[in-house]
This record gives structure tokens, sequence and C-alpha cells, in this order.
């Protein structure tokens, strides 16, 4: 018998707990994530603003000696690495929904904060959804590239993945039906001119270092680490593909704050539109639930 | 042609210009910085300039740069 066969038993406490069915597990899954939906994110507002904010203060900083170069190089690495996740909020409407009073805010984090990545925000949702429907699947997830053994495979990967323009990211945009596409290119080609004729104009008018250690340099350290506490940690070991085995929870070595929050990933593919912040108790309330559903836990 | 068919196809050369447009002054400026002279009488852009096309054109031919 399995367990979708078995009702639901909410009348006897003498008997150990009874299997629940499929959609009763759910319900409750559900009930559990309403908690923590609805509210706005503000934390991840200003996360996104002032990182923002932060990282171009570095550069008249550095060039006018304010700061030492070596002091710009670790804050700028810091601000690239922290880039992506406020507008990941964005890229679910966390922040407001399409129709909504703040709805401009949610698309200015979203482009915004990712700037100092040069990961055009548009083209982050597009793909980013494709990954979210076929997460581990080899062909259609824009995110495979980085499946490693090893997560320093993986940073040798996703550096090889973004040398002469992402294929994976390419063929995701090929396949796009959604109507932004079109636009979310152009986007990416206005950015990414912008970046290069911004290291350009700095290394031709004598600040050719300051451009390499505040931008071209923190820029591919902080997509590497990005990649792996957000690609490879939570999807490791890449063979599940479905709603309960895509996702693994995981214990870091390295604590929750280094891993971006990241060993929560799995209660954001089960409820994409739970803050970043609030993956963590609600995991805590869902992991009795998850277990039962087969979930892989390591250690968490 | 519009103009991102355009970009598409300045793309292919992308390491070629990376290499002069950045690289050069950047490895030039490296030099400077950690008092280095460039090797053969080289100006140290004229050494960045070699260098940079250099390592664009091979990144060009191998299809990446690692």
């Amino acid at each position: 018998m399995s367990v979708a066969d078995v009702p639901a038993n909410t009348e006897s406490p003498a008997t150990p707990e009874a299997p629940r069915s499929d959609r009763a597990l759910m319900r409750e899954e559900r009930e559990i994530a309403r908690k923590y939906l609805g509210r706005v994110p503000w934390e991840m507002v200003a996360w996104g603003l002032g990182n923002f904010v932060l990282w171009v203060s570095l550069f008249p900083l550095v060039i006018h000696g304010v700061m030492p170069l070596w002091l710009g190089f670790v804050i700028a690495t810091v601000c690239c690495t922290l880039a992506y996740l406020p507008s990941h909020e964005a890229q679910h409407s966390i922040i407001a929904t399409e129709g909504s009073k703040l709805r401009w805010l949610n698309e200015l984090v979203g482009h915004v904060s990712l700037i100092p990545l040069v990961f055009p925000y548009r083209i982050a949702w597009i793909t980013h959804r494709q990954h979210h429907a076929h997460a581990n699947d080899p062909e259609l997830d824009p995110d495979y590239p980085v499946h490693a053994d090893t997560w320093y495979r993986s940073v040798w990967n996703s550096f090889r993945t973004r040398q002469g323009g992402n294929e994976a990211y390419a063929a995701c945009l090929r396949r796009s039906s959604d109507p932004t596409v079109g636009r979310a290119a152009a986007e990416g080609a206005v950015l990414n001119l912008f970046y290069y004729a911004v290291l350009t104009g700095m290394a031709w008018s004598g600040h050719a270092l300051e451009a390499a250690f505040l931008w071209w340099l923190p820029r591919h350290i902080g997509f590497s680490y990005i990649l792996v506490f957000l690609s490879w940690a939570p999807h490791f070991p890449f063979t599940g593909t479905d709603r309960y085995t895509d996702t693994r929870a995981w214990k870091s070595p390295i604590g929750t704050v280094l891993s971006l929050g990241m060993e929560y990933h799995v209660v954001h593919h089960l409820f994409p539109k739970i803050p970043l912040l609030q993956t963590g108790p609600a995991y805590w309330e869902l992991r009795d639930l998850l277990e039962k559903r087969g979930l892989r836990i390591d250690g968490l | 042609m519009n103009p991102l068919m355009i970009l598409d196809k300045l793309k292919d050369w992308g390491p070629v210009f990376f290499g002069v447009a950045f690289l050069a002054p950047l490895i030039a400026q490296s030099l400077e910085a950690g008092g280095a002279s460039a090797p053969l009488g080289a100006t140290p852009l004229q050494f960045g300039l070699v260098a940079g096309v250099a390592l664009g054109l091979v990144a060009k031919l191998r299809g990446r740069w690692v």
C-alpha cells in the first residue's frame, strides 16, 4: 500500500502517527508556507540598493586615494558576492507583485542590484524561471553546466561557462517564449557595452588597476562564489528532477551567513515567494514533513 | 542589419578587443606599479599592447581564455 492510498487519520490518538495522503501533506506544507508569505522584505531592498551605492562609492574613494586599492578590492568582492540575492527576490516579485503600488521598487532593486555582476535583470529572470521549471535537467536547466563532483570543479566549470557568452543561457533564451526576451537581449547588450566602455575608459585614463580590482576581478570571484552556493551546493548531486528531489537541505561547513542562506534553498524551490530571510524559519517548521517526502537532508 | 546583429558579429573578435582595450593598459600599468621594466627596451604600453593582442588572439582561436 502506498502512502497515497492511506487516508489521513485524525481520530485515534492511540495509534502511532498514521501516514498522511499526498494531498494532506501538501495542504500542511502550504499552511506552514502561508505564514511566511506576504511581507515586503524591506531588508532586501536596503541590501540591494545599499550594496550598489557602497560598491559605486569605492571608485571615487580609491581613485582619489582615500581608500587603499587592496581594501577597495576586498569590499568590492564582498559587494559583488552580495549583489545577486536582492535581485533574486525581485525576480520572484517578492518585493512587489505585478500591478501593485510598489512594483517600481521591485524592478528598481532587480535591475540595480545586479549591475556589479553585469547580469541583466530580465535575462536573469527568464533563465531563472527555466531553472525552477527544469532543475537538474541536463538539457533544459540553464544552471546545469555548473554541476560537478566537487565545489572546486564547479567553480572551474562556471568560469569556463562565462567565457565567450554562456551557451546554456543563450539556448534558454532562444527556447523562451517570454514576450520580453527581445527587450532582455537588448538590455543585456547595453549593460555589457556599458561595462566594457567603463573598463576601457578607466584603463586608458590611467586607472586600469582600479578597474581590474574594483570590478573585473570582484565580478568573477563574486559570480563563482554565488554559483557554488546557489547552484552547486543546494542541487548536488544533480540527479533528482522532481519537486522533492531536485534540491537538498544541507549543513554548510562555513555556516548559514557565509553560504548566503542557501542551506535552506529547498524551501525556495518549494515555495519561491517566501523571502530569503524567512526560508530558515520556514525550513525548521517544514522539516518533518519534508523528511516524510523523502527530501535529501544532509546534516541539517 | 540591426545593431544587435552587428554586436553579435563584433563579439567574435571580443577577446582581441578586450586584449587591446583593457588588458594592454592593465599589463602596462601593472608593470609600472611593480617597478618592472618591459623586455627588449619596449615601453610598458608597447609591451602591454603586444601581450594583450597576443592573449586576445589565442583566446579567440581557442574559443576561451583558459
